[in-house]
């Protein structure tokens, strides 16, 4: 079956939007592929993606971006769901310090079910809301550190950092591939088979991941 | 496929005779005229396939043609006899259309004097099943789908049943309060003790946070049976019970008069008096509502060990949702939307909710009507709790029904099959998936061998129709009407009249009633997409597209025709 012009690419990435209910996710990949916003968004249920296209170092990557209900209790029925990822953004709510406390649960839950080279970012959201802020960028960026995450802040809302952030995210899984004895010049055939790529250790120059523990 | 083309696209509803038959010939000819088309599949699927060339919807194949079609539209391929297809064409047309609904006037002539349903609600749920019900009336029949009353009971039965139910449902609120009240407490103690232990001096916020959500984590999957550790052993009922004692005037007591005083000034003066929890003697006085008492009685024991930063957990995502609640009810609720700002902003003080400053005051009292009985719901099936879907769920619920103790009743009623979707150990969802693949499995093994070959067999995709019963694919009025059938399936089956009066429901709809209508109706959408599905998608991620962006652009009662006929052929197979 011929492809589309628009659905030609170099690779698929796929990634996995998590953190808790009401920090944002829907509305970052919202922003991200279609520079959308709602204010009124619904709650998620049940997994929902959606994808761009856009170049990263030069290759045309199609972005496919996984969102999910933030509940604790759907994790489980959607293992699934991380099933094949490269990257996850972490997401937190800068006005909501418990949604921040989290983040070390879903580390947990990353160590869990996505494979343990998984490239991690940690974003704190709804930079836009300042008078209410109540997790400093000082305490989040410390923790990234310690836990070997990238890290950026963002509003969805005012679509700060959101490109900036998927770029990043792309960028380094790209940078991960291509160091991968599958080649780029035969790019992507295992990825876009949807099949899990191991990323091997030997990539020095990314950000420890957190994950060689458990 | 050549034959869908052109002039046989046709409008769905007042069909012209003439071009019924122009249709037909040609369609008929075209068949006889290229029958390689239509090699590779049984005589079954080979009709099929010309059957979607008749069939009026605009949306890609459809599987799901009424066995009455198919034998029409042979007849009239062996014979060229096209009348015949005609009366079937346009027959079929008309099942497509909706039934006629449950009316008022025919709801009011079904009681007897006593204002008790005539032959045990027969004819009641006969004509919901077919037709749903009329906007007007849902409030006063769905407590009856929804088993709050038994279909058998009188007028005075339900005015004391209501009148007890009322007062149960203050006396869960009030639990919802002290609970929260306790659970802050006591979350605030656990913090500090545990910050005091863990003397490293290194980001205590977080060392104490994750290892509290940890204990949180693995406490719940086993909570029904747990013996509580003491630190966090702060239950609802012993401490409600010495709450109780030891509370005297306070903030508590003022908030659950303000929230009550605005639900209904009048019906709470006995508030003090009514027992902390209700006790299982009442609940073996109540044999009519034996179903939902089950689940009271589990509540009695189970509530010994359930946690209170479970609970306070399931305050903070019940207000997220509720903030951010689909306001689609707006247009049918127009009393609901008169609400005034002082009352709305009231409630919301009442219950706790913040953040609602973007709202306008009827859904900010929708938001905290959704809160205090989705709060009140969390005490009584403790189990479940509050999971994201349930408000979705509850959402519809009381936009039709403005009393909070009847819609609470009613969505216990809804629950008490729905809640197997919130489950944690997630069998109630995959047997659910597990049927509507087995049902696509028996229709369609083409569809099912293509759904194999992309090891999306289990039916994963539709997820979401599954846990919020098509709530996210169907409009507002769809939702109700396809809920109204399915509910009417249900209360037949719970009053037993499956087996009396089988024959009798079975003049007007050949499909029994069954618990699983709403997983036919899964399967019958994704029948319909099943040309799609088969030449275009190749893997379960496309499929899962297609089931997410259904919305909108699903005919509800084509979707129940199409459930109804695959009842009828697999019922007693699934």
């Amino acid at each position: 079956m011929g492809r589309r012009a628009d659905d030609e690419y170099d690779y698929l990435f796929k990634v996995v939007l998590i953190g808790d209910s009401g920090v944002g996710k829907s509305n970052l990949l919202s922003r991200f592929t279609r520079n959308e916003f709602c204010l009124e968004s619904k709650s998620t249920i049940g997994v929902e993606f959606a994808t761009r296209t856009l170049q990263v170092e030069g290759r045309t990557v199609k972005a496919q971006i996984w969102d999910t209900a933030g509940q604790e209790r759907y994790r489980a029925i959607t293992s699934a769901y991380y099933r094949g990822a490269l990257g996850a953004l972490l997401v937190y709510d800068v006005t909501k310090p418990t949604t921040f406390e989290n983040v070390s649960r879903w580390l947990k839950e990353l160590r869990d079910h996505a494979d343990s080279n998984i490239v991690i970012m940690l974003i704190g959201n709804k930079t836009d809301l300042k008078h209410l802020r109540a997790v400093a960028t000082e305490d989040a960026q410390s923790f990234a550190e310690r836990e070997g995450l990238s890290f950026i802040e963002t509003s969805a809302l005012e679509a700060t950092n959101v490109e900036k952030a998927f770029q990043t995210i792309l960028s380094e899984i790209y940078r991960i591939i291509s160091k991968k004895p599958l080649s780029s010049d035969e790019p992507a055939a295992n990825i876009k088979e949807g099949k899990t790529l191991v990323v091997g250790p030997q990539d020095t120059d990314t950000k420890k991941t957190c994950c060689s523990t458990s | 496929m050549v034959l869908s083309s052109s002039g046989m696209r046709r409008r769905q509803s007042k069909t012209d005779i003439s071009q019924v038959l122009a249709a037909v010939t040609s369609a008929a000819a075209a068949f006889l005229l290229m029958p390689e088309i239509f090699l590779g599949g049984d005589g079954q699927s080979r009709i099929f396939l010309l059957a979607e060339a008749f069939d009026s919807s605009d949306r890609g194949g459809n599987a799901l043609i009424p066995s009455s079609f198919n034998v029409g539209i042979a007849v009239a391929v062996t014979t060229m006899a096209g009348i015949t297809l005609a009366a079937t064409l346009v027959y079929s047309s008309r099942r497509r259309r909706r039934k006629h609904a449950l009316l008022a006037k025919q709801w009011n002539g079904l009681f007897d004097v006593d204002g008790r349903l005539f032959d045990g609600g027969v004819k009641f749920l006969k004509k919901t099943r077919t037709g749903g019900v009329e906007p007007s009336i849902r409030v006063e029949v769905w407590p009856f789908l929804l088993g709050m009353y038994d279909l058998k009971s009188s007028k005075s039965d339900r005015d004391a049943i209501k009148a007890k139910k009322r007062r149960e449902y203050a006396e869960l609120r009030k639990q919802c309060r002290q609970i929260s009240k306790r659970g802050e407490k006591s979350f605030k103690l656990k913090e500090a003790s545990e910050n005091n232990s863990n003397g490293d001096g290194e980001d205590k916020s977080q060392v104490s946070d994750s290892s509290s959500l940890d204990e949180a984590t693995s406490v719940r999957p086993s909570r029904s049976s747990e013996v509580s550790n003491s630190s966090i052993e702060l239950n609802g009922r012993r401490e409600l019970v010495e709450q109780k004692e030891d509370d005297g005037e306070n903030t508590t007591e003022n908030i659950c008069k303000t929230e009550t005083d605005m639900l209904d000034p009048d019906s709470f003066d006995d508030l003090e008096d009514t027992k902390p929890l209700l006790t299982s003697t009442e609940m073996e006085d109540d044999k009519l509502y034996e179903p939902i008492y089950s689940a009271l009685g589990n509540l009695t024991m189970r509530s010994v060990s359930y946690k209170v930063e479970d609970f306070v957990t399931w305050q903070r995502i019940i207000r997220l949702d509720a903030i951010r609640a689909n306001a689609e009810w707006v247009i049918y609720s127009p009393c609901q939307v008169s609400v005034s700002e002082e009352k709305a902003h009231q409630l919301a003080e009442s219950v706790r909710l913040k953040d609602y400053d973007h709202l306008e005051p009827s859904r900010v009292y929708h938001a905290c009507r959704l809160v205090a009985i989705l709060e009140a719901y969390a005490v009584y099936d403790s189990e479940i709790g509050y999971c994201q879907g349930m408000s979705d769920l509850l959402s519809p619920i009381i936009s039709v029904i403005e009393e909070d103790d009847v819609a609470f009743w009613c969505f216990v009623g809804f629950m008490r099959r729905a809640r197997h979707n919130f489950r944690l150990d997630e069998v109630g969802i995959r047997r659910q998936l597990n049927i509507v693949s087995k049902i696509i499995k028996c229709k369609d093994s083409h569809l099912y061998r293509h759904l194999e070959k992309l090891q999306a067999e289990d039916c994963f995709f539709v997820y979401r129709m599954v846990v919020v019963l098509f709530r996210k694919e169907l409009t507002f009025e769809q939702t109700l009407c396809l809920w109204e059938v399915m509910w009417a399936d249900q209360a037949a089956i719970r009053a037993g009249i499956i087996k009396c009066a089988w024959r009798w429901l079975r003049l007007r709809l050949r499909a029994p009633p069954t618990e699983d209508l709403l997983l036919y109706a899964i399967a019958a959408s994704v029948l319909q997409k099943r040309r799609l599905i088969i030449d275009n998608y190749s893997s379960m991620d496309e499929i899962m597209k297609e089931c997410n962006s259904m919305a909108g652009h699903l005919d509800v009662w084509k979707l129940l025709d199409d459930a109804h006929d695959l009842v009828v052929t697999f019922h007693d197979k699934i």
